[in-house]
């Protein structure tokens, strides 16, 4: 089988961007584009990540949309939707159609806008983000996404005495590392008290314990192993990508702290990759939530079940510390534009790689982990990346 | 798949129309899966274990304990922030439900009806 390479990477900054969806996803291809030094013409197939563009844009059928817009009409276009896990499962999908020989080179990307800048408000923007609840037995109670990463946390709080200081400082990490990201969307320090006299959102979640609606996009160009020689990326390997899925709702689920599809996602590409979690040196995990990252850290066996939440005091997790999770800042400080989300985690993790990632680099990171959830943690891709040099 | 199951699944598939009509008189009701015991208090095609198609309907207990709980303050449009929602243990089955007062975890809670102030019914425990 074709091994697989990251050739091309690129992201805007995430934050608020007035642009239309077409114009903002430009800047991310065009970036990779040219990171890969490739051209329109040299791409077979386009992968697009996009979430909620029908409920927050009125605009569907975006694949083509934007393929046109950067001048690749024609090839095959597809769009996924994944709830937060949109993108990568564009990249898995894009991955196995390269390893398969359908396609040599591929542009995947993701974009989304969910700021204010949508015409939508907090109430509204809340309603169309609890839409990847169940429509008839969650979304009439008025669960929440942060109400849903509530009860799995609260739950992991009774059962292994997860503390809210625990969880600030997760968030006191994501915001320094946050820092050092000039992509980020927050820049600035925050301390366990700045979080703990935050206003709640849903318990046992303050404002500072989520993250922020975002606009952004992210892409990324994938070929073989056999024509990244040809381009001018520096290549980054795919040695390993699972998926894996759980059940909705979330009170029919099993045990509600295993985030199961995550479990069982990591599990597929650490086989895959040959690799086992003490091997790696830098992982991106879904923070949406100060909460979600304890137990992905969990559910990607990086500590043991009931130390996710000791791991950001301790400073386990810290870009120094012993696994650095969320070097760009996670969802958390660098932003979270649902469809970009999963793509951007790539796009990080092949700068660590690639020894690009500034002051946030880890030191002579060779393998990387990307952990990227959808919904109540019914989806999860989990994708391992490896440095060619 | 054998003749008897077919025979089952005619009888035996409970719809949300009828979940919801029922929860409006004030009862829970839910599916117990005659292949593998899985309990459910949101009805569906097959069951969310081990995919038979065998669900019978069954009345779902009034008493449970919170398993976990969550304030929403910041509430989707539609709804006024400030209320519980709890996934309640009733034994077999577990429900999500809004939840009154202010039980915790392991607390035992009731059953008291629908929900009555969102546009589409919910259960209510308290």
């Amino acid at each position: 089988m074709t091994d697989v390479r990251v050739v091309g990477v690129g992201m805007t900054d995430f934050g608020v961007h007035e642009q239309p969806l077409p114009e903002l996803f430009a800047d991310a291809a065009f970036e990779a584009f040219d990171d890969a030094g490739v051209e329109g013409a040299d791409v077979d197939a386009f992968y697009l990540g996009n979430a909620m563009g029908g409920q927050t844009e009125r605009d569907t059928h975006l694949a083509p949309t934007l393929a046109t817009h950067i001048g690749i009409a024609g090839v095959p276009c597809q769009r996924y939707e994944d709830a937060c896990a949109t993108s990568s499962n564009a990249f898995k999908h894009a991955v196995r159609a390269v390893e398969a020989g359908d396609h040599d080179v591929v542009l995947v990307g993701g974009v989304e806008r969910c700021t204010p800048v949508t015409g939508l408000d907090t109430p509204e923007m809340t309603s169309v983000f609890a839409s990847a609840a169940h429509r008839q037995y969650e979304q009439p109670t008025g669960l929440t996404f942060p109400g849903v990463f509530g009860l799995l946390t609260t739950r992991h709080m009774h059962e292994y005495g997860t503390t809210e200081e625990d969880l600030a400082a997760v968030a006191v990490k994501n915001h320094r590392h946050g820092t050092l990201n000039p992509r980020a969307q927050f820049g600035k320090e925050i301390s366990v008290d700045d979080v703990l006299e935050g206003p709640v959102v849903a318990s046992p979640f303050r404002l500072m314990d989520c993250c922020p609606f975002s606009d952004g996009a992210a892409a990324v160009v994938v070929t073989s192993d056999e024509l990244a020689e040809t381009f001018d990326g520096e290549p980054v390997g795919v040695s390993g990508i699972g998926h894996a899925t759980d059940v909705i709702p979330l009170a029919d689920k099993a045990d509600l702290t295993a985030t199961r599809s995550a479990r069982d996602a990591a599990s597929e590409a650490y086989e895959a990759a040959g690799i086992g979690p003490d091997e790696l040196d830098v992982v991106e995990v879904h923070d949406c939530f100060t909460g979600a990252e304890v137990l992905a850290i969990e559910a990607l066996d990086l500590v043991e079940d009931g130390e996710g939440g000791r791991a950001a005091v301790e400073g386990t997790t810290a870009l120094e510390g012993r696994i650095p999770v969320n070097p760009s800042g996670g969802l958390k400080a660098k932003g979270h534009p649902i469809g970009a989300t999963g793509v951007a985690q790539l796009v990080e993790l092949t700068e660590q790689l690639r020894g690009d990632a500034g002051r946030r680099q880890v030191e002579g990171a060779e393998r990387a982990l990307a952990h990227n959830l959808g919904g109540d943690a019914a989806t999860t891709v989990v994708t391992i990346l490896e440095g060619m040099a | 798949m054998s003749a008897t199951s077919d025979d089952d699944r005619a009888n035996e598939v409970l719809t949300h129309a009828e979940w919801a009509a029922a929860l409006a008189d004030g009862e829970l009701l839910g599916q117990r899966c005659s292949d593998c015991g899985h309990e459910t208090a949101a009805p569906k095609a097959a069951c969310a274990r081990c995919g038979s198609r065998s669900l019978e309907t069954v009345s779902l207990p009034t008493e449970g304990v919170v398993y976990s709980e969550t304030t929403v303050a910041v509430a989707p449009a539609g709804f006024e922030g400030g209320y519980r929602v709890a996934v309640i243990d009733l034994g077999e089955a577990r429900v999500l439900a809004r939840l009154e007062g202010d039980a915790g975890i392991g607390d035992s809670v009731e059953f008291v009806g629908p929900l009555e102030d969102g546009e589409e019914p919910a259960p209510l425990f308290a």
